[in-house]
């Protein structure tokens, strides 16, 4: 007499559950899941750039070498920092809501002619694109395709009076998407400021996109400044107007906490933050941790604005 | 309860005196700049960025005295109550 014993895997015949019933599953569950998913598809909400416009894609300039692979344009979109939004890091759906247009930049203070620019004139000038690692004070990086013009060209329209000896850039303030705003004891509106030969060098960059893109809101569109050789911050972002000066700005941060953010905020990985080191940073997308470099790498370009100013805070 | 009461309806006097209608993180901004962007980054970036918009905000735009007035009226209601019952 045969004994046949089951292992546990084996399962009788008659408790197969029939072919019939199975596909019937499949499909009412493949219709379920469609329609749970048509409405969450319809309230994605907005997408976190505009799409690639032939207007925002200009020729790769090849004297700024990224050496870094550049990182991917979701990370760059939805890892920001912008206080009026919120001191946290998913401000870019807020941020959608602050209007691209009009927008016009005041150029004020010590200039031949202080005026308006509209966003269509700053457009006008002709755009180069750049990828330059831009390196937060919070010992984070990224590696972005910027499309803008060398500040330089800024200067040359604003035509500054050679009495001017900095330049302040202000950023915009709209309260309807700004909550940051509601605290109305910090001395809004965000301004940051550098001097005219820091202006005038040729890796001061202003991007009015990213990407092949216009530049999204998040990211300080529709017009923004970089000084990729200092942290961040000093990378004021939605400029409205930019002011020359005899005398040295004191800047939104350097008012809030001077001690951790002054003016000069080059890059030195031999000076710590108060808090934390600044010995290395974290790739946005790989989360890769690679040392950080004096002035971010663009020494070449920017040591020599700062020869004979030892006596000065030159690194936080 | 009342003792607690009056301590806080007297701190809320101190505070209209000598702050007026200035709001509650006007002060605290006066007395310690970097203090609440070092709770906010706190807080937003840890439990999330609505517990400051919608909770504590509020709290702060406020005037100084009416976080203490709050509480010292609430005191003094359940004070009395209690006192009745």
């Amino acid at each position: 007499m045969l004994i046949r014993r089951r292992r546990g895997w084996e399962t009788p015949e008659a408790h197969a559950t029939p072919e019939a019933l199975v596909v019937g599953r499949r499909a009412a569950l493949g219709a379920g899941a469609a329609l749970f998913a048509a409405p969450a598809l319809a309230q994605q909400g907005p997408p976190i750039a505009p799409a690639p416009d032939p207007a925002f894609t200009a020729m790769r300039n090849p004297r700024f070498r990224p050496e870094r692979d550049i990182t991917a344009m979701r990370e760059a979109a939805t890892y920001n920092n912008y206080y009026e939004f919120g001191s946290h890091k998913g401000i870019w759906p807020a941020a959608q809501r602050l209007p691209q247009r009009p927008w016009t930049i005041r150029i004020e203070g010590l200039v031949e002619r202080e005026r308006e620019i509209g966003i269509e004139e700053i457009l006008r000038i002709p755009a180069e694109e750049r990828v330059l690692r831009l390196r937060c004070v919070e010992a984070w990086a990224m590696t972005v395709p910027w499309t803008g013009f060398a500040m330089s060209e800024l200067l040359r329209l604003a035509s500054p009076l050679s009495s001017a000896r900095y330049v302040v850039f202000e950023t915009a303030m709209h309260r309807p998407s700004m909550t940051g705003l509601r605290q109305s004891w910090y001395p809004w509106p965000y301004t940051e400021g550098c001097t005219i030969a820091e202006a005038a060098n040729e890796l001061a960059f202003v991007a009015t996109g990213m990407y092949g893109r216009p530049l999204p809101p998040q990211n300080g569109g529709p017009v923004r400044i970089l000084f990729p050789w200092k942290y961040g911050f000093k990378s004021g972002k939605s400029i409205v107007a930019v002011r020359f000066a005899a005398e040295r700005p004191v800047s939104f941060w350097e008012r809030l906490q001077g001690n951790e953010y002054g003016f000069w905020a080059n890059v030195n990985p031999e000076v710590p933050h108060p808090r934390w080191s600044q010995a290395t940073e974290r790739l946005l997308g790989t989360n890769e941790r690679v040392p950080t470099r004096l002035f971010n790498g663009y020494g070449e370009f920017v040591a020599g604005l700062y020869t004979g100013l030892q006596h000065e805070r030159l690194w936080a | 309860m009342l003792i607690l009461a009056v301590v806080m309806l007297c701190v809320a006097v101190l505070l209209a005196v000598a702050f007026g209608l200035a709001p509650l993180g006007a002060v605290i901004y006066a007395a310690d700049p970097p203090f609440l962007n070092t709770l906010q980054a706190g807080i937003q970036r840890n439990l999330g960025p609505w517990v400051w918009d919608e909770a504590l905000l509020p709290v702060l735009e406020s005037p100084s005295w009416a976080v203490p007035a709050s509480l010292g009226v609430l005191f003094l209601a359940a004070g009395l109550w209690a006192r009745r019952g």
